[in-house]
């Protein structure tokens, strides 16, 4: 897997390229600013791109849009965004155009080494990892009649790691369950939500956030 | 015009005791005011101290900023400052000043009634520094009183001119010519009583100014208060003798006090001072005799008379109430929303520096752990190395952490007071600073954290932008107001717009309903000078 990480913390910079180097991934360049990110994108044509959402010269949101103008120039770029705090603003910006290969990451999660793998790795198969932060703020700000109440506690679990991009089998891993549960839980989840249900992992990703996006009054 | 002498000259030294040279003198001065503060301004306890909170994004450099430079804080006033070119015998030595920090603020009595409610009309007079309170207390108010008789002095002058204008225009108005020249002279009396009114304002006084008199005979004459004109009456006489006396009488001292000097160096026929010739040395001794009069008139009624024109001042330049009342809700207004603008700036400015700051190295450090733990299984050797690195990462973000807590309340300034913390800053400025701070007691918590951000402030430019080889950095209260001014040799032209940090400077000033003053010419000097009110 090639990657270019993009990220104006030196430190953190290097820490990356440390880590992801020590478990065989091949990080072919590092950038501290949007430019030198979109050149050594067009330079190195990445399979992903790790990108901090705050970089120079303003230091608010220039990682997202240079992750923005480089999946334009190469639909087919995955992008992980880091980020130091969850903003739920970028996470539906980012997931607006197409959850396809996409995640948004607390910068934290990398430290717990596997799971950040993981994530990363299902960025670039195509697939979408928000964080469970996101998550849970997407959750707690829904107005509390938009029918997430008529879930139960075990569907609610079920919904909120199928939100963070999870699959059957990884969900039913997490919560220690069998795969046909799990595969019960949604479709009930998707009952209760008036979803129609679907096997594609980012389909249903997008639904749920989409449905928590409108029941959210935006 | 002012002048600045080193204070350490021998002429200065009046009390027989050995001149300190100026290194040895700041030396002294800076252990005096340490024990005034309570600590050693060098100790290790300041070491630690870091960055300056105000130099903005300052990292790093913690406890590097002491080096040869130290030991040029000095405590208080080796150096005096002259509004008029006399050079007055009575220059306060070092050692003499310095017993005014070590005694409990003589000069700074505090003022006898509160902070005048706007609208009364009046100020409440300063009150008079009681004469028995040593000799520094006396060599101070006869300086502060020459200083006002100058002021008063050039009011006086110009007041007197204008009240012979005034009479002459009144002339021609009666052959009607004059009525033409009435808004012109109206517009001068503004300007002179505005004038006045700024003067006054530098010593304490809570005059506002009055703003230019609007054109046009008819809104002119309606917009000139009475008292505006008895002001000019009154001050056009008695404000021009009192300055008159207050400047001649130091004069004559100096002159009378040396003239045996000067009758035996420079041998005249019939060199007379005043009215009796003098032939012999004899005669020469009566002159000095009469020159120790006009010293200690000086001394004990220079003060007065340099303040009495502020009296009737006071009185008569005071605004109409109603007006003085708008003018200041909306002063208050605007330094209300200066508040919360500064408030909200500084929120912004502490979220920056952390999110920058710890909370991008504790990031580093779980990183760093993340792999540590992965390798641990793997290489044991690289994983050593990655928790030394998570260490240092940790260690950057406690660091990063102090610096931004000593921004948003520097805990120096609770430990030592306001001349302590100051007293700090300026030790660790690369350029030599002398520092004179006499602000009697605590402050407002607020007032000292201001003053502190605008020393901070103004010591970073110094250092950054001004190319200074000395700077002067003064602190005093007066009246109910604190002045912070800070003097450098550089090369002029800051501009509070080019982003130097001024603009903050001024923000904040603003917010405590203080002024910012700063004068930066081209090719130098700097001065900076901040007040805030210190009233509750």
């Amino acid at each position: 897997m090639r990657i270019v990480i993009g990220e104006d913390d030196a430190l953190l910079r290097e820490g990356l390229t440390l880590l992801l180097r020590a478990e065989g991934l091949d990080v072919v360049a590092t950038a501290g600013d949007p430019d030198d990110l979109l050149a050594a994108l067009d330079e190195h044509r990445p399979d992903v791109a790790i990108v901090d959402v705050r970089m120079p010269p303003t230091h608010t949101d220039e990682g997202i849009r240079a992750a923005v103008e480089g999946r334009r120039r190469r639909p087919e770029l995955a992008v992980l965004v880091l980020s130091a705090y969850v903003e739920q603003a970028f996470a539906t910006d980012l997931l607006a155009g197409g959850a396809h290969g996409l995640g948004y990451l607390l910068k934290e999660r990398v430290g717990r080494v596997g799971e950040f793998l993981d994530a990363l790795h299902r960025v670039a198969a195509g697939g979408t990892a928000v964080d469970p932060e996101v998550v849970a703020q997407l959750l707690t700000r829904t107005r509390p009649d938009a029918g997430l109440d008529r879930l139960s506690a075990r569907e609610r679990e079920v919904l909120e790691l199928m939100a963070e991009g999870l699959g059957n089998s990884a969900i039913a891993a997490r919560l220690v369950v069998t795969e046909g549960a799990v595969h019960k839980h949604i479709r009930s989840i998707f009952a209760k939500l008036d979803l129609a249900p679907a096997d594609n992992v980012d389909r249903r990703v997008v639904a749920v956030l989409r449905w928590l996006r409108t029941a959210d009054g935006r | 015009m002012r002048a600045t002498l080193p204070a350490a000259h021998p002429g200065g030294d009046e009390r027989g005791r050995a001149p300190e040279g100026d290194d040895a003198g700041g030396d002294a001065d800076a252990h005096r005011q340490d024990a005034r503060g309570g600590d050693d301004v060098h100790g290790d306890g300041d070491r630690d101290q870091g960055p300056q909170p105000g130099a903005g994004a300052g990292r790093g450099g913690g406890g590097d900023g002491h080096g040869g430079s130290s030991g040029r804080v000095s405590g208080s006033g080796s150096t005096l400052r002259l509004r008029v070119p006399v050079l007055h015998p009575a220059c306060c030595p070092p050692q003499v000043q310095q017993a005014a920090l070590l005694a409990p603020s003589p000069h700074q009595a505090p003022p006898a009634a509160p902070r005048s409610a706007y609208g009364r009309g009046v100020t409440p007079p300063e009150r008079a520094p009681a004469a028995a309170r040593g000799p520094v207390a006396v060599l101070r108010s006869a300086r502060d009183g020459l200083l006002r008789s100058a002021g008063a002095l050039g009011t006086g002058g110009r007041a007197l001119l204008l009240l012979l204008g005034c009479a002459l225009v009144a002339a021609l108005c009666v052959v009607g010519v004059g009525l033409l020249l009435v808004p012109a002279a109206v517009r001068a009396l503004r300007r002179l009583t505005d004038a006045e009114r700024a003067r006054l304002r530098r010593w304490g006084a809570d005059l506002p100014p009055a703003g230019p008199a609007p054109a046009g005979l008819r809104p002119g004459v309606a917009a000139v208060v009475p008292r505006e004109v008895a002001w000019l009456l009154v001050h056009a006489g008695a404000g021009l003798l009192c300055g008159l006396v207050g400047v001649l009488l130091p004069v004559y001292a100096v002159r009378d006090l040396t003239f045996p000097l000067w009758w035996t160096l420079v041998p005249v026929a019939d060199a007379s001072p005043w009215w009796w010739a003098v032939r012999d040395a004899a005669d020469a001794r009566e002159v000095a005799l009469l020159g120790l009069l006009w010293a200690v008139l000086t001394l004990t009624a220079v003060p007065a008379l340099g303040r009495l024109p502020g009296t009737w001042g006071r009185w008569l330049l005071a605004p109409p109430p109603g007006t003085d009342l708008t003018l200041r809700v909306a002063e208050l207004t605007a330094s209300r929303a200066a508040a919360l603008d500064a408030h909200v700036v500084e929120l912004r400015r502490i979220e920056r520096s952390l999110h920058d700051g710890a909370q991008n190295r504790l990031v580093g450090v779980t990183v760093l752990l993340g792999a540590a733990r992965r390798s641990l299984a793997r290489d044991p050797a690289v994983t050593d190395d990655l928790l030394e690195q998570a260490q240092s990462a940790a260690e950057q973000a406690l660091a990063e952490l102090r610096s931004v807590v000593r921004a948003i309340l520097p805990p120096v300034l609770l430990d030592r007071g306001l001349a302590g913390a100051v007293s700090g800053l300026a030790a660790a400025c690369p350029v030599p600073c002398r520092v004179e701070v006499d602000v009697g007691g605590r402050l407002p918590a607020s007032v000292e954290a201001t003053a502190y951000f605008v020393v901070a402030e103004g010591l970073t430019n110094v250092a950054r932008h001004s190319g200074a080889g000395a700077a002067q950095l003064s602190l005093r209260r007066r009246g109910d107001q604190l002045v912070v001014r800070l003097v450098d040799d550089g090369r002029g032209g800051a501009d509070p717009a080019d982003g130097s940090g001024l603009a903050g400077v001024e923000h904040r000033v603003r917010a405590h309903d203080g002024r910012l003053e700063l004068r930066s010419p081209p090719g130098g000097p700097t001065e900076l000078e901040v007040v805030l009110p210190c009233g509750s």
